[in-house]
């Protein structure tokens, strides 16, 4: 359903003309199971968290750095997460501890 | 199916402008930037057969051991002896076992567990059953392993009431222990970390018998009854059953509000900002399930009958409730079957031989 795609975006803001290179990559949450388990990508890539599961999952990281909680998502909806700093991430659901992953985020 | 998707854009600091539609929420939440959640259609996916579902709930053929903690006999054997030995409670009455006693499925049969000097606990004893198959024990998951969880009870004052220093030195004044733990632990001596992995070892060697519904697994048609056999199906299908207690030991080990009247917030506690973590609770495991009731985290149902009822009205409707939990619509027939395939994964258990303790 949600396949690689490539997606030109434009923005002007503030008047800047500073161009930027970042990648954006689907995660689903399938069958309480993240899509990948482990993964390297590039600081200030994004991960888009996907629930097409039939229940409500959450998305966590507690890893310094990198921390974030996505809170209750519900199935049918997506929510981006932009990665800030280097280092490695520990991802879980919180309600369904078996599903984690691990995110290495290079400079 | 998911891939990459690469974003060329004019930027300037870290903003970044969304042109993607259907925008219902941002949220931020320390240095990881949290853009806008989208929505879009989910597909359920089609049932699967009878056969296809049989594979899914094979037993499996290993034991799982964590690599920190390997098995050995040796280590077991002490880990048996210390988990029945009501020693490890400061007033010498209460065990491991007394909680979790293979006489009532590994549980107490108690609606709640009852600890140091008859204190009334808030929640019933889980039962240890299959526990080598888990990832995250306690009703709420506060312990991340089993041998962070073998210590916890032990030290609780309103469990055992054992204070951990105080353990030591009684444990080293038996002396008889001294052989046990250097057979197992060789050069280590007792320590919190060998009496843990010591109990964790011998717990992850409980595991329910080969029940009926086994034999049936691998084959055997007149394993169980015809009734038994629409009861698997309506537990994979209509019942929805299956979408938390799932596999061969029946259980997703995650948390869920199945609409129970209680104020205990479960893994709530520990989750704030997680509506559907409310009132959440581990999935126990169905192995063994007619000699583990009474049944939920508080004990407030005494038969499989009550439980199936409370499934089929889906209880309290709150938003912490699990997505999973609506009115089922569940037929008289429905229930029956469904008790009855319940009642097939008990098994004709060997007793469990208590070991003698050293003095």
């Amino acid at each position: 359903m949600i396949g690689t795609k490539t997606l030109m975006t434009i923005a002007f803001l503030c008047g800047a003309t500073v161009a930027l290179a970042s990648t954006e990559k689907m995660i689903s949450q399938k069958g309480k199971v993240f899509s990948e388990s482990e993964l390297t990508i590039k600081v200030g890539d994004t991960l888009v968290f996907v629930n097409d599961d039939a229940i409500a999952h959450n998305v966590l990281s507690m890893s310094a750095g990198n921390q974030f909680n996505l809170g209750s998502i519900k199935p049918g909806n997506s929510t981006p997460v932009t990665f800030k700093a280097a280092g490695d991430v520990q991802i879980l659901c919180a309600m369904h501890p078996s599903m984690r992953m691990k995110v290495k985020v290079t400079d | 199916m998911h891939g990459t998707r690469t974003i060329i854009g004019l930027a300037a600091g870290a903003a970044f402008f969304a042109v993607l539609a259907g925008v219902v929420v941002t949220r931020s939440f320390a240095t990881a930037v949290v853009g806008e959640t989208r929505t879009f259609a989910v597909t359920k996916a089609v049932d699967a057969t009878t056969e296809k579902l049989r594979a899914d709930y094979k037993r499996p053929k290993i034991i799982p051991f964590p690599k920190d903690n390997p098995y050995t006999a040796e280590k077991a054997a002490l880990g048996k002896t210390l988990f029945f030995d009501s020693r490890l409670s400061s007033g010498n009455l209460l065990s491991c076992a007394s909680c979790h006693s293979p006489a009532y499925g590994w549980g107490d049969g108690q609606p709640v567990g009852v600890g140091h000097l008859m204190n009334k606990l808030k929640r019933r004893s889980p039962s240890i059953i299959n526990a080598a198959y888990a990832q995250i024990f306690m009703w709420d998951g506060r312990a991340g392993s089993l041998e962070e969880q073998a210590l916890g009870p032990i030290q609780a004052d309103v469990e055992m009431a054992m204070p951990i220093k105080d353990l030591l030195v009684k444990l080293n004044a038996i002396a008889e222990y001294k052989p046990l733990f250097d057979a197992a632990f060789p050069g280590k001596g007792i320590t919190p970390d060998t009496i843990a992995h010591a109990i964790a070892t011998y717990e992850r060697t409980v595991i329910s018998g080969r029940a009926p519904f086994d034999s049936w697994i691998d084959g055997d048609e007149k394993a169980i009854s015809a009734e038994a056999k629409r009861g698997f199906v309506l537990f994979n299908t209509k019942g929805q059953c299956h979408t938390c207690h799932s596999g061969w030991n029946f259980t997703d080990d995650s948390f869920h509000d199945i609409g129970l009247k209680t104020s205990d917030p479960g893994r709530g506690k520990f989750l704030e900002g997680i509506p559907k973590a409310m009132h959440a609770f581990k999935t126990p495991g169905l192995r063994e399930v007619t000699r583990r009731g009474p049944y939920m985290h508080n004990g407030s149902m005494a038969t499989l009958e009550q439980i199936i009822e409370h499934y089929d009205h889906a209880g309290e409707e709150r938003e912490s409730r699990s997505d999973l939990i609506f009115p089922l619509k569940l037929s008289k027939q429905d229930k029956s079957d469904l008790v009855a395939f319940l009642k097939t994964l008990t098994s004709d258990v060997d007793p469990t031989t208590v070991p003698v303790l050293p003095r």
